[in-house]
């Protein structure tokens, strides 16, 4: 790999808009598309500090700056548009999160890869709306918490609360929300505001290896830890009341529940497994990558087929782990205020992916072409009249959950016309955190612990401390400035604003 | 009419027994179970026990009646001590009457381990009938000493106030079996602060535990069930003086000898008897120092519960002092299983897991047993739980919380591996084991929020060495990158 200067690096860099770069080719080895991210000031700053500081070694070696992981997908084998990178791109294994990227079905050479995809396959969003006010939820906003609390388990080693058989799990793999709904755990409608309708169709429990039904076995209906949550939340703004309307949203104050989560350990290993198995595989098919994370196959290969059936299972798994804990959520909050989820008008609103491959149909220089998209880090936005979105969102568009980081205010998007063009119907997922090296604080706090650890012939290697919050560096592409960059790019406009009023997580 | 014969019965009313048999009974609702406990059987409270589609059962919090029997009628709960087995008849013989099982489980637990067994001063806090003994006597207490270095003595330390605490381990670091040096090194601060007074109101985030009611009746001593994780929860361990925490720390030390007043009185000389603070009594340590206190804490293990057992049956034993089980937690005697503490794990395990007696593992026995024996009756293959693939617990120590995972002390490595670091004073302590660019392990205290991702790196098994100590750089959103 080339090393250059910072200054040489910037030439490959056009501006080509007021919140859109261009990647040319040439910013990495063998590009066959330009890639492109979408960035207001505030996040051009962000992506460009972090290249510099890779360009002046202040980078970290393992972990690549968002515009190189961008560059490096451009160089995948059947790429087709642009390597695209919504507002919240960040440094991800493989690709970046937030790097969408399709690839002509039609051509023989093009891959799949499960680093396009990510580990947590089909971590997604799920917002269910109700009819309550906030006014009616704070006074028991406690007891509410530890009412969900008690029907979703959250953390590590934490078992679920709907019983389940390994046949289950089979079934569960294959059919996805239609195993939900056979079992009695899901509404009909629920299936209507799901992307795939909650099931994917060429799932194959057969390409789910063993050891991830056993991991996945425990954890149906979890929460488990890290950043997925379940938040109660209110409607804080409605940007766009035509739409708000359509999905059921009347007044600011609204009560919402939103559900953050994916496939869990059998999402993670089912990408494991692919990766190993393509890793193998390249060699033989003469695959080549400028990074070994972009471990890829043959969309027609033994391989390719594998991993997109298995991922497929690890999809449905997802959903009817959302639709396990909406379930879990309707009865709790019946409870609580001493009615019937149905009284309580509990619908779902939509429910998104953004940790997911699809094929889809789109038009590329004005020729319709089937195309397999990677989304990682990146939710669908389909535009209004959409045969794929349901019959009550056809005039306003998909409707695209944003989830914030835990504790900060989610949006709720719609598609959009020009999205379809540029994206190939893709938006942004949510917030991110760019690269950057804090100044390192001249720390010996830790020196008591470190003489203390020490052991003859063992090496120990330091990570410097967590900074506190005020001091933090402002790295951070918080979730507000992401997606006014979306609006402002045209690539999907906001709806509703929503902010949380208590967290559930592990 | 009584029922003498059961087809699954299981001895042990902890958290071993109370999973198998609820497991049991969800397994198997048309068949007859057994539970004989010597003790009061502890439940767990949840607001909901079992979630389907239809049905809908809640648990009431504090129910006088055994729990047990209520919401899974297939099973008769008897509280009574089991005095014989005679295993080739597959029959239990106890105080009051004999039963016939098809198939057993023993979670007859441990017996605590007390440094002098006929000293009066000395008490055991191992189980439930101990827990209540001491917050009688802690409430007179200015001084009080406690021997061990485990999850309870630990516990126990930072929860005790308004009372003076001398902690005498045996290792040269606090809590040596759960944590390693330097996070003993970073918890200790806490030790010198004041207690942080729980937070009542927070929600809880998983199933509690506690002991049923009062129907305890003294059978023997070191028949009670042992502590689960809230055993602190509603006890007031407070002494007689009005300071938070006063901690004094004795490393590398054993217990020479204790010593009522009057014993220790005559062993010195006038002038010192003259000089001497009067405790009622004194505990020599081998490093020579003597210290008086109100009474001794022993919270130095347990032995397996096996006497009743080996009388009359040729079970194998692990060194230990555990039952042997093998990886379908059967004993080597035909139909009879063990789970808890009782047992040893004499299967070869995962790489990332082992035994430690903790009750999350009772609790993760006790089910798998239950699906073993239910399997084995059904003639059907069954897979190993994959809680046996890693090391996973949850605790709290001196109001951290600490979540340790797989090899999270390099525990059989030898000085094959290499350590990755990350402290923040007061805030968290972050180690991670690698071998050969792999986790093996991790320990995580303070809120990390990285629990869930490392879980994730040991079972995926990914090369993690192109990072290095990047990993832990907390500028970078590592639990996001692995998404």
């Amino acid at each position: 790999m080339v090393i250059r200067t910072y200054n040489e690096e910037q030439q490959y860099l056009e501006k080509i808009s007021s919140c859109a770069w261009k990647i040319k080719k040439g910013f990495v080895p063998n590009m066959k598309v330009e890639g492109v991210f979408y960035a207001n000031d505030a996040l051009e700053k962000l992506m460009f500090d972090e290249l510099k500081n890779s360009c002046h070694s202040q980078g970290f070696g393992g972990f690549l700056p968002g515009m190189k992981q961008i560059a490096n997908v451009a160089a995948l084998p059947g790429i087709i548009g642009k390597s695209v990178g919504l507002p919240d791109v960040h440094a991800g294994y493989g690709f970046a999160i937030g790097n969408m990227a399709a690839f002509d079905m039609g051509d023989p050479k093009a891959i799949v890869s499960p680093g396009g995809v990510g580990f947590d396959i089909n971590c997604g969003v799920r917002l269910l709306r109700t009819n309550l006010s906030e006014k009616d939820v704070s006074p028991v906003k406690e007891q509410l918490a530890q009412s969900l609390f008690d029907h979703i388990p959250v953390g590590v080693g934490s078992k679920g609360v709907i019983p389940m058989t390994a046949k289950d799990l089979e079934e569960a793999l294959e059919m996805g929300m239609d195993w939900s709904l056979r079992e009695g755990y899901a509404w009909a409608e629920d299936k209507e505001h799901c992307e795939e309708y909650g099931r994917m169709l060429q799932a194959d429990p057969a390409k789910v290896s063993m050891r991830a039904k056993k991991r996945g076995l425990p954890q149906l209906g979890t929460l488990g830890a890290g950043n997925h949550y379940v938040e109660i939340q209110v409607v804080d703004e409605i940007y766009n009341k035509f739409a708000a309307n359509k999905m059921g949203i009347e007044h600011k104050g609204q009560v919402c529940v939103m559900i953050h989560s994916g496939s869990r350990g059998l999402g993670h290993q089912v990408a494991t497994d692919a990766l190993v198995a393509m890793e193998k595989a390249m060699k033989r098919d003469k695959i080549e990558v400028n990074d070994r994370q972009l471990a890829c196959a043959h969309i027609r290969s033994q391989e390719g087929q594998d991993y997109l059936k298995g991922m497929a299972g690890a999809a449905n798994y997802a959903w009817v782990n959302r639709t396990s804990m909406t379930f879990l959520t309707r009865q709790a909050f019946a409870k609580m205020f001493h009615s019937t989820p149905d009284d309580l008008d509990m619908h779902v609103i939509y429910d998104v992916s953004h940790n997911i491959a699809k094929v889809e149909e789109h038009f590329v220089e004005g020729k319709q072409r089937t195309l397999l998209l990677h989304r990682k880090g990146s939710t669908r936005a389909f535009p209004p009249h959409h045969p794929l979105i349901p019959v009550d969102y056809q005039l306003t568009g998909q409707p695209v959950l944003i989830g914030g980081t835990m504790g900060t205010c989610s949006y709720i998007l719609t598609g959009t016309e020009r999205g379809m063009l540029e994206t190939f119907g893709s938006t942004c997922h949510g917030a991110g955190r760019a690269l950057s090296r804090a100044k390192s604080r001249r720390n010996l706090d830790y020196t008591d612990v470190l003489d203390a650890l020490a052991e003859k012939g063992i090496s120990i290697r330091v990570a410097s401390p967590k900074l506190v919050m005020e001091e933090a560096p402002q790295s951070y592409k918080n979730v507000t400035d992401v997606v006014d960059t979306c609006h402002a790019a045209g690539i999907s406009e906001k709806a509703i604003k929503l902010r949380p009023i208590a967290v559930i997580k592990g | 009419m009584m029922e003498h014969e059961f087809k699954y019965a299981v001895i042990g009313g902890g958290i071993a027994g109370v999973t198998c048999v609820e497991q049991l009974s969800a397994l198997c609702p048309d068949d007859k179970i057994l539970l004989i406990t010597a003790s009061s059987v502890v439940k767990a409270i949840t607001n909901i026990s079992k979630v389907t589609s239809i049905l809908e059962d809640f648990c009431v919090v504090e129910k006088p009646s055994v729990y047990i029997s209520e919401n899974c009628p297939n099973v008769t709960v008897k509280q009574t001590r089991v005095t014989n087995l005679q295993a080739q008849k597959h029959k239990i013989i106890t105080d009051e009457d004999e039963y016939e099982y098809g198939k057993l489980c023993v979670c007859m637990g441990g017996t605590p381990n007390i440094i002098s067994k006929n000293c009066s001063y000395v008490l055991g806090i191992r189980d439930t009938e101990s827990v209540q003994e001491f917050q009688k006597r802690i409430a007179n207490a200015q001084r009080i000493m406690i021997i061990g270095n485990g999850g309870i003595a630990t516990e126990l330390v930072y929860e005790v106030e308004d009372c003076e605490v001398i902690w005498a381990i045996k290792d040269k670091s606090i809590s040596k079996s759960f944590i390693d040096a330097g996070a003993a090194e970073f918890l200790l601060p806490q030790l010198s602060q004041d207690k942080q007074s729980s937070t009542g109101s927070a929600p809880t985030k998983r199933r509690k535990y506690t002991i049923d009611g009062n129907k305890f009746r003294d059978i023997g001593h070191g028949t009670g069930t042992a502590l689960g994780p809230d055993w602190s929860e509603g006890l007031l361990l407070k002494g007689l003086d009005k300071i938070s925490h006063n901690v004094k720390i004795e490393y590398n030390v054993e217990v020479e000898a204790v010593m009522e007043k009057d014993e220790y009185r005559i062993t010195l000389t006038d002038a010192e008897q003259d000089a001497l603070s009067v405790w009622p009594v004194y505990v020599k340590l081998t490093n020579g120092t003597v210290y008086g206190c109100d009474f001794v804490v022993s919270a130095t293990g347990v032995t397996p519960n096996t006497e009743t057992l080996l009388k009359n049956n040729k079970f194998e034993v692990a060194e230990d002092g555990g039952l042997k089980v093998n990886d379908k937690m059967q004993t080597n005697i035909l139909d009879v299983y063990a789970a808890g503490d009782i047992c040893s794990a004499f299967w070869n395990p995962s790489p990332t897991w082992f035994q430690m007696r903790l009750w999350s593992q009772a609790r993760q026995m006790g089910s798998y047993a239950a699906k073993s024996m239910v399997s084995h009756t059904r003639n059907q293959d069954i897979l190993m739980d994959f809680c046996f693939e890693m090391f996973a617990h949850v605790t709290r120590f001196f109001n951290y919380k600490v979540v340790l995972l797989g090899r999270y002390n390099a525990q059989g490595l030898s000085t094959n591996y290499e350590l990755l670091l990350r402290v923040t004073k007061g805030k968290e302590y972050v180690k991670v084991v690698l071998k050969g660019g792999q986790m093996q392990g991790a320990i995580l205290i303070g809120e990390t929020d990285l629990e869930e991702t490392f879980e994730n790196l040991i079972l995926n098994k990914m090369d993690l060495s192109r990072y290095g100590e990047d990993l832990l750089d907390p500028n970078i959103d590592i639990e996001d990158y692995f998404d």
